[in-house]
Parts: C-alpha cells; structure tokens; sequence
C-alpha cells in the first residue's frame, strides 16, 4: 500500500526534506539541519507541516452533551472558542488517544486526533455517538494544518494572507478566520511548549500560507524537531508515553480527568483503580535514551523502560520519559544502553521551560 | 545532493570507507552516511583487542533522532580506535574523510577483494 501524502508533499520534495513514512504518511523528517530547525523554535520561529493529523466534526444539538460524556476532560464548563486537550479512554481506563477538543459554540465540536490513530478513534466515536442527537463527520480529508510555533509566530502570522485579521487571543483559544460548514480557524496551540499557532485550512489556504512563511524567512521544521521540542518540554505522546496498554493515571495525565462531572466513559473503572506505572523525566550526563532501553533504581531493580528519548538540543544531553514502576522512590535510576548502565538524575520540572503564553 | 567520493579509498554498501596500508585497514564513515544521519551527537567504538568479523557491528553512530550499527566488511583485530572523534564526534560532520573511527589488522587479504571502487560505489549510491 502507497503512503499518503500531505498536500504540502512537493513543496518538502522542492526543499529537499528527508521524507519518511509516518502513520501512513510520506512526511518530512528533517530539512537541511534538525539542530537548526529546534532553535529556530525555540528562539525565533518555525513552520511544521502537520496535515497528517485527524480531523472531526461533532455538530447538533446534543454535540456538548455527547462530547462531554466522551472524553474524560470537561468541555460543558469550558467557554466557546476554547481548545482543551483531553485524552479519549475506554470504560476500562485504557488510553485510546489524546486529542485537542476545539468548542466552536454548543452545536459545534472540533476534534483533532492523531494520524496513526484516525481509524481506531473514529470507529470508537462512531459507536459512542449513536446515542446523541449528532452528526459526526470524519473531515481530515478537507483540512490542511500547520503549526507555526516560536516567539515570533504571531507577528509573522500578522504579514500573511490568512492571518491579516488574527488577533493576539489568549493560549488554548480559537479564533475562526472564514466562517464556513468546515470553518478555517486559528487555535494559539502547538507541541513544541513555545508561543504559537496552529492553522486548520483548506489544502489551496495552506499551501498558500506555507509559501508566504517560507518567503517570510521562517524555518521549515520536520517531525523529527518536534518530537525533540515536545519532549524537551515533556509533552508526551501517544504511542511512547500513551498507549492503549495504560489509563491516563498511570501517565500523568490524573489533570485531564474530571471525576466531579456526573458521567465520562471510564469514570466507573478509574474512580477505584490503583495506578500501576508513573512517569518520569530523566537527564543524563553521558549516553542517549531510546524508547524502549529498561530502566533500573539505584538498588540495581529493573522497575520500568523508556518511552521516549533523545539528545536534547537545547541542553545538549540526554533526556528520556520513563514508564516506571509507581512504587518506587528513586531520584538517581540507570538506563541500560546496548549493555552498559549510564545514571539517569530524575528531575521534576520540564526539561526545558518553553515560551508559550 | 552531490556527495563527496575521494577516488582513493575503498567503500561499502553500508557507506563505510576503507583506506588499506599492508595488512591494515582504516575504517569510516562516509559523506553520504554523515549526511544522511545529520548532526552525529555519540559515537561508540570497540575497546581495543576486540576480534571483529566480517559483516558484524563494530559500534555505533548516534545522531540526535537516531541509532545507526556500524559494520566492518573485514574480519581481523582492532588495533587503534580514534579517541578524538568519540570525544567530539562532530568531527564525522565537519571531516568524514579524515574523522577515522577504528584500525583493524586484517586476518585475510581477500577479503579486500569484497569492497566497491570509489565509481562502483558512487554507482551504488546513486542507483539508491
């Protein structure tokens, strides 16, 4: 089977980016320099095609009701016009996503899921909305996306097209730029922990963005900076940190999950399960993480393994998510790379604090 | 991308370059290699001593997203390593040609007759 192409997919070609196949997709990896592209973002601004991500429409009249008994966060108190990251779980606690649920007006739900995941979560919301008063649409074969994420993200948006009219609205809100059945809108998100945006559009309104930014000067940026950016802030990410294979309380997500709303799918389980797993964020002195390298405590006991990890750009050092075992205590583990063990200093905070308002 | 081919090394499938005084062999990584890992952040190489055949890893090259084997075409002991390029392995980046990574004395000569010319290899990459 041939991989999806975004609609960007020639214009990564023209650059000369790395493509590799990403949830189906034919994406860029990296440009010309992933080190360059992480700075970019953290100091000034970047653009990242991320059109591959899934989008879905819940409309009508019980579209509040019907989302807010989906997912775990609360989206009935949340104002119109805001996004609220939520994961989506099953009864029995187990992750199936995480996903930004984006509250156009009452009647009116904006989800975007991840690629590799599109399948799975529609076949669940499918299920799950048949008893509301709802359409649900799977519109990701309509919209385009880009983030655009850095300091300067919201001047450079201000020089385009399509962000003429932008204002400078508050982190995790939305802004609709062209009302429309499927709306091109601006939410002041991203997944890199600095100040930016995040543009849902149609393919020729994307394209044509893509190439005013470019023109602009800012960096085109592949997957593999972001997943540097989201991990040096400590978003986690499905598939590393998430997995149908854990609940939300297992990974840091107890925040998202709002057991004072009257009914959410898993409320049930997750009001008397025990987690089993924490996360955590290690740094390392010498050596580089990687998924799936076991983790020991200080005694010498194998208590968990790593999620996610990588150099640090920002820090020049390796850092890792680690799924450990929720007994222990430990402050100092050893992460055994390729047979030899390194020291891993947990640390609470962020391993880079981002700029995001 | 143009990629850099000196014509007087040997080279493999696995973008190694090989340069052979008498029986021994000076292994590294070449241009297309570096360039397709990008920045190279650790580089791990055999402790000197170690018996190394042909077709196994000798250790590895890490840029920031990635973990790459490298793999000797040559059996034969390791006799120098450069310690240089496992403290600041940028160098790979900066001087592929001249960033050598282990020296091997080779147990069997023919099998020099396994490595690719500098235009078969340049054929190969791009054939790729």
């Amino acid at each position: 089977m041939t991989n999806l192409k975004t609609s960007l997919y020639e214009e990564h070609v023209k650059l000369g980016a790395k493509i590799l196949p990403f949830a189906g997709f034919d994406m860029p990896i990296q440009y010309e320099n992933l080190k360059k592209e992480v700075e970019a973002v953290r100091n000034k601004v970047g653009v990242f095609d991320v059109s591959h991500m899934g989008e879905f429409l819940l409309s009508g009249p019980e579209a509040l009701k019907a989302i807010d008994y989906i997912v775990p966060n609360d989206i009935k108190n949340a104002e119109n016009l805001k996004a609220i990251y939520s994961p989506l779980i099953r009864e029995d606690g187990t992750i199936i996503d995480d996903l930004i649920v984006y509250k156009m007006s009452a009647d009116k739900i904006f989800i975007c899921v991840n690629a590799s995941n599109i399948d799975k979560d529609f076949t669940f919301f499918q299920e799950q909305v048949k008893a509301f008063d709802v359409n649900f649409q799977n519109v990701s074969e309509s919209y385009s996306l880009l983030a655009i994420q850095g300091k300067e993200s919201f001047e450079t948006l201000k020089k385009t097209s399509i962000g003429k009219e932008l204002n400078d609205i508050s982190y995790f809100s939305i802004q609709i730029l062209k009302e429309a059945q499927l709306p091109h809108f601006a939410a002041r998100t991203g997944y890199t922990g600095e100040d930016g945006f995040e543009i849902f559009a149609d393919h020729a309104s994307i394209l044509n963005l893509w190439k005013e930014l470019l023109e602009l000067g800012v960096e085109p940026c592949g997957l593999g900076a972001r997943d540097v950016l989201r991990l040096e802030v400590g978003f986690p990410l499905y598939g590393h940190e998430l997995s149908d294979e854990v609940t939300p309380l297992d990974s840091g997500l107890k925040w998202t999950i709002k057991f004072d709303k009257e009914n959410f799918i898993g409320k049930k389980f997750l009001e008397s399960y025990n987690p089993k797993y924490k996360l955590v964020k290690l740094i390392l002195d010498k050596g580089i993480p990687r998924q799936g390298y076991p983790v020991f405590d200080d005694a010498g006991n194998e208590v968990g393994v790593v999620t996610s990890g990588t150099m640090s750009v920002s820090l020049a050092k390796g850092i890792a998510y680690a799924r450990v075992d929720i007994k222990t205590k430990a402050e100092v583990f050893h992460i055994d790379i390729r047979g030899k063990k390194y020291e891993a200093i947990l640390t609470k905070k962020p391993f880079v604090s981002g700029g995001h308002k | 991308m143009s990629t850099k081919i000196p014509d007087q090394l040997l080279y493999t499938e696995d973008h190694e370059w090989i340069s052979i005084e008498g029986d021994i062999a000076t292994i590294g990584i070449t241009d297309f290699a570096q360039s397709s890992l990008g920045d190279i952040v650790f580089v791990e190489l055999p402790e000197l001593g170690t018996i190394l055949e042909s077709g196994g890893s000798f250790g590895v090259v890490e840029s920031i997203k990635s973990v790459s084997d490298l793999y000797t075409p040559l059996s034969g002991e390791v006799i120098d390593k450069n310690e240089d390029v496992e403290a600041t392995p940028e160098q790979i980046n900066s001087d592929v040609y001249g960033a050598w990574l282990i020296k091997v004395r080779v147990s069997d000569t023919k099998e020099f007759e396994t490595l690719l010319k500098a235009s078969e290899y340049k054929a190969f990459c791009e054939g790729n």
